[in-house]
C-alpha cells in the first residue's frame, strides 16, 4: 500500500469530529483488519450489478471502500449514503468522471460494473494507473479489446479479474464429471443462449435530471436518450442496454459470458481461443460451432442438444483437481486474496477474454452468415475482409484505446 | 448459409436477383432502389426492420464484386442525398463493412461536423484503404479540438506513420484530451520515429501528461520489440525504470527489459 494512501486515511480519520461515533469495525477493533492495512477500493458504475458488487466488497473486513463513480446522480447519492453509513463517517467521495478515481494514489483497487461498452476503457485506465480491477462480465465489447486488456494487465502486473461468479458456482454438475475423468476424452460441449443483439432506433425523450447522458454513451455512437436504451434491467428483450449492439452483445455475451465461461472451464480450454467458427443453416435453424486447436468443439444452439451437454468417450480417464477460488470464499474474496498475494485470480482476465472471444466469434459468424477462420496470433480473420472490419469499432471522441 | 437459403432471403428482401441457382449472381438496380427507399424517411423511432433488406444484401453480395459495387454506390448516393441523422448513422454502419475507396469522399465530407464526425470515422476507421487513412489525416488539422482526439485515435489504430509529425505537435496541446490521444496514438503507431517523438516530449512532460506518456512509451516499446527493434525498445525501458516513475511503471519497464533480453 502506498504512503499516499496511509496519509489519506490518517487525514480522513482526523477529519472525524466525533470519534466515538465511528464503529469499532472501522477502526479494526473487532478483529477486522485495521484501516491502514485494508485494500482501499472504489467502484465505477454502481447501478444494478455495481450496487451488488459494492455491497460484497463493502461487507469485507479487509476492504476500506472510499469512493464511487456513476453518471447518474441518484446512484452516486445512494452509494455515498451506503458507504458512509457503513463506516459511520463522511469520507466517501463520489464522482461523475471515473478518471478522478483512477488518479487517486490512495486507491489500490476498483470494481467496474458499467455497461459493457465501457469495460475495456475502464480496465485499461485502471491498469495504467497501477490499480487492480474486478470487472463485471462480459468483459469485452469487441475482439480487439480483449488483447488490449490482457496486455495492459500483464504490462503493469495488475490483478484483473473477470466478473462471472457462475463459472465456478453454477456449473459444477457439468465441470466435475469432465475433470474427474468420468466423461473420458471430451469431444464437445453445447451452449444454448441468446438472443443476438439488435440495433436500437428508439425516439428520443428528455434526459432525466442528474443523468450525464453524453458520458453514459461514452465511446458508443451518439443516440438520443430513451429509458430502454440505457436501462440496467437484466432483460434482453429490447428494454435494456443489454439488448442493443452498441452497448452489449445481447444474450450471446450477457448470459453467454456465464455459460460459455462454464463450458470452456468444463472442457478445459480456458487457455485457448478457437481457430475456427463453423456456421450452420440446416432445416431452417441457424447454429454454429467453434473448433479449438486441440480439436475440441464448442457448439452454440446445436439442435437436439441441451445446455452444457457434453460429449465424451465415457471411458474412465485420469482425474485432475478442479481449480477454485483463492482464499476459499467467493469470487470477491478470490479477487481480494489475489490483490494481496499478487496471484492470478480464478477468472483472470485472460480466461475471461477467451470466453468473450467465443461470444464475439459466434456473433460475427451469425452476422455474416458464414464460417470463419480466426488467427489467434494475429488476432484477425483469415481471408475475410468483411469479418476483419468487425473486429473493432471506432470509438466516439475523446475515447481512444 | 446454404445458397438456397441466401436466395430465398435475398429474394424475399427484394434486393438481390438470383441467376441460375447461384447464391448471388446479379444485383438488380430496381430491387436495390426498392431496398434503399425506406432510408429516405427513416428517422429515430422508425421500424428498424424496414432496413433489413439492405442488411441481407450485404451478406448476399459477399464475394460478388460487381454486386458489392452497386450496393456501395447505392449507399453512398443515399448518404449524399440528405438523410436524417439516424439514417446517416445506419448507412455509415453498413459502409463500415462494404465501403471501399469509392465511399471515402462522401464519408470524409462528414468528418468536420460534430454530429456526424464519429459515425463517419466508424466507417472510415475500418475501411482498409490508404485513401481512408488519408481522409482522416487530412481532416485532423481542420476539425475542432472536441473532435481531434477521435481523429488522432483512428490514425493511431491504423498505425499511420505519415501522421507522426502532425500528431507529435499535439502532445503539448493545452486540451488534455487532445494531448492524451496524441500520446496514446504515437504509442500505437509504435515505430522508431514515434518513439523518438515520445522520448523527446517525455523530457518536458507536464504533470498531467506524465502517466499517459509513460504508458504510450511502454506500448511503443512493445510494438518495437514485436517488430524486431530490440535496441530501441530497450532504450525506452531503460528510460522508464528510474525512481522518477511510479512503481507500476518501473515494474513494467523491468518486465520489458526481461522480455527483451529473452529475444534473440
Amino acid at each position: 500500500m502506498s504512503h499516499g494512501r496511509r496519509t489519506f486515511l490518517k487525514a480522513a480519520a482526523a477529519s472525524v469530529a466525533l470519534p466515538y461515533l465511528v464503529p469499532a469495525s472501522a477502526l479494526g477493533k473487532d478483529g477486522n483488519t485495521a484501516p491502514s492495512n485494508r485494500i482501499v477500493m472504489a467502484g465505477i458504475g454502481i447501478g444494478n450489478m455495481g450496487r451488488g458488487d459494492q455491497g460484497a466488497f463493502l461487507g469485507r473486513g479487509d476492504v476500506q471502500y472510499v469512493a464511487a463513480s456513476d453518471v447518474k446522480k441518484g446512484a452516486r447519492d445512494d452509494a455515498l449514503t451506503r458507504v458512509n453509513g457503513k463506516y459511520g463517517n463522511t469520507d466517501c467521495k463520489v464522482y461523475n468522471d471515473f478518471r478522478e478515481i483512477m488518479v487517486r494514489d490512495d486507491i489500490d483497487a476498483v470494481h467496474c460494473a458499467t455497461p459493457d461498452h465501457w469495460h475495456a476503457i475502464v480496465v485499461i485506465e485502471a491498469c495504467r494507473n497501477g490499480k487492480d480491477i474486478y470487472c463485471q462480465k462480459p468483459e469485452t465489447k469487441t475482439l480487439r479489446e480483449g488483447k488490449l486488456m490482457i496486455d495492459a494487465a500483464r504490462r503493469y502486473g495488475r490483478v484483473v479479474s473477470g466478473g462471472s461468479q457462475r463459472v465456478l458456482g453454477d456449473y459444477r454438475k457439468t465441470v466435475d464429471p469432465c475433470w474427474n475423468g468420468s466423461k473420458g476424452i471430451i469431444k464437445s460441449i453445447n451452449v444454448n443462449v441468446g438472443p443476438l443483439p439488435k440495433d436500437c432506433n428508439k425516439k428520443g425523450e428528455p434526459v432525466p435530471d442528474g443523468f450525464d447522458w453524453d458520458r453514459w454513451l461514452g465511446p458508443a455512437p451518439w443516440a438520443p436518450y430513451h429509458p430502454h436504451r440505457c436501462s440496467g434491467s437484466y432483460n434482453i428483450n429490447g428494454t435494456s442496454w443489454r439488448s442493443f449492439r452498441d452497448y452489449s452483445g445481447g444474450g450471446m455475451t450477457d448470459w453467454g459470458a456465464h455459460h460459455f465461461g462454464g463450458a470452456t472451464f468444463a472442457i478445459d480450454v480456458r487457455e485457448l481461443e478457437p481457430e475456427e467458427v463453423i456456421f450452420h443453416h440446416e432445416n431452417g435453424k441457424k447454429f454454429a460451432t467453434c473448433r479449438y486447436p486441440n480439436g475440441k468443439l464448442l457448439h452454440h444452439n446445436h439442435p437436439g442438444m441441451g445446455n452444457l451437454h457434453v460429449v465424451g468417450t465415457n471411458e474412465k480417464g485420469p482425474s485432475k483437481p478442479v481449480p477454485g477460488y483463492a482464499g476459499g470464499g467467493n469470487i470477491y474474496g478470490d479477487f481480494i486474496d489475489c490483490v494481496k498475494t499478487r496471484k492470478r485470480p480464478f477468472r483472470d482476465i485472460e480466461y475471461a477474454v477467451h470466453t468473450t472471444t467465443v461470444c464475439h466469434l459466434f456473433l460475427i459468424a451469425y452476422e455474416l452468415e458464414r464460417s470463419l477462420t480466426w488467427d489467434t496470433v494475429k488476432q484477425q480473420f483469415v481471408n475475410d475482409d468483411d469479418a476483419n472490419r468487425l473486429v473493432d469499432v471506432a470509438r466516439r471522441e475523446p475515447w481512444v484505446i | 448459409m446454404a445458397s438456397k437459403e441466401i436466395a430465398r432471403t435475398a429474394l424475399a428482401a427484394g434486393a438481390v436477383a438470383i441467376v441460375a441457382g447461384k447464391a448471388v449472381a446479379k444485383l438488380d438496380s430496381a430491387a436495390l432502389d426498392k431496398a434503399l427507399e425506406p432510408l429516405k424517411t427513416y428517422d429515430w423511432g422508425a421500424d428498424r426492420e424496414t432496413l433489413n433488406p439492405i442488411d441481407q444484401a450485404i451478406n448476399a453480395t459477399h464475394g460478388d464484386a460487381a454486386a458489392r459495387k452497386m450496393l456501395e454506390k447505392g449507399l453512398v448516393d443515399a448518404l449524399a442525398g440528405g438523410l436524417s441523422r439516424s439514417a446517416q448513422d445506419y448507412v455509415c454502419r453498413k459502409l463500415r463493412v462494404v465501403g471501399t475507396t469509392r465511399s471515402v469522399k462522401a464519408l470524409a465530407a462528414l468528418l468536420p461536423a460534430e454530429k456526424t464526425s464519429h459515425i463517419a470515422r466508424y466507417a472510415l476507421g475500418r475501411i482498409p484503404d490508404e485513401k481512408a487513412t488519408a481522409a482522416l489525416r487530412d481532416a485532423l488539422p481542420k476539425v475542432s479540438n472536441k473532435l481531434k482526439p477521435g481523429m488522432i485515435g483512428s490514425l493511431g489504430v491504423r498505425r499511420d506513420t505519415k501522421s507522426i509529425k502532425a500528431i507529435s505537435k499535439l502532445l503539448g496541446d493545452s486540451d488534455i484530451q487532445v494531448a492524451r490521444a496524441a500520446a496514446h496514438s504515437l504509442g500505437l503507431i509504435g515505430t522508431s520515429a514515434a518513439a523518438k517523438e515520445l522520448s523527446a516530449f517525455a523530457k518536458k512532460t507536464p504533470a498531467g501528461m506524465k502517466m499517459p506518456v509513460a504508458d504510450a512509451r511502454l506500448i511503443c516499446a512493445e510494438q518495437l520489440l514485436a517488430d524486431g527493434e530490440k535496441s530501441e525498445a530497450i532504450a525506452i525501458y531503460n528510460g522508464l525504470k528510474g525512481d522518477d516513475q511510479p512503481k507500476h511503471v518501473k515494474v513494467a519497464a523491468m518486465k520489458g527489459l526481461l522480455t527483451a533480453a529473452s529475444k534473440t
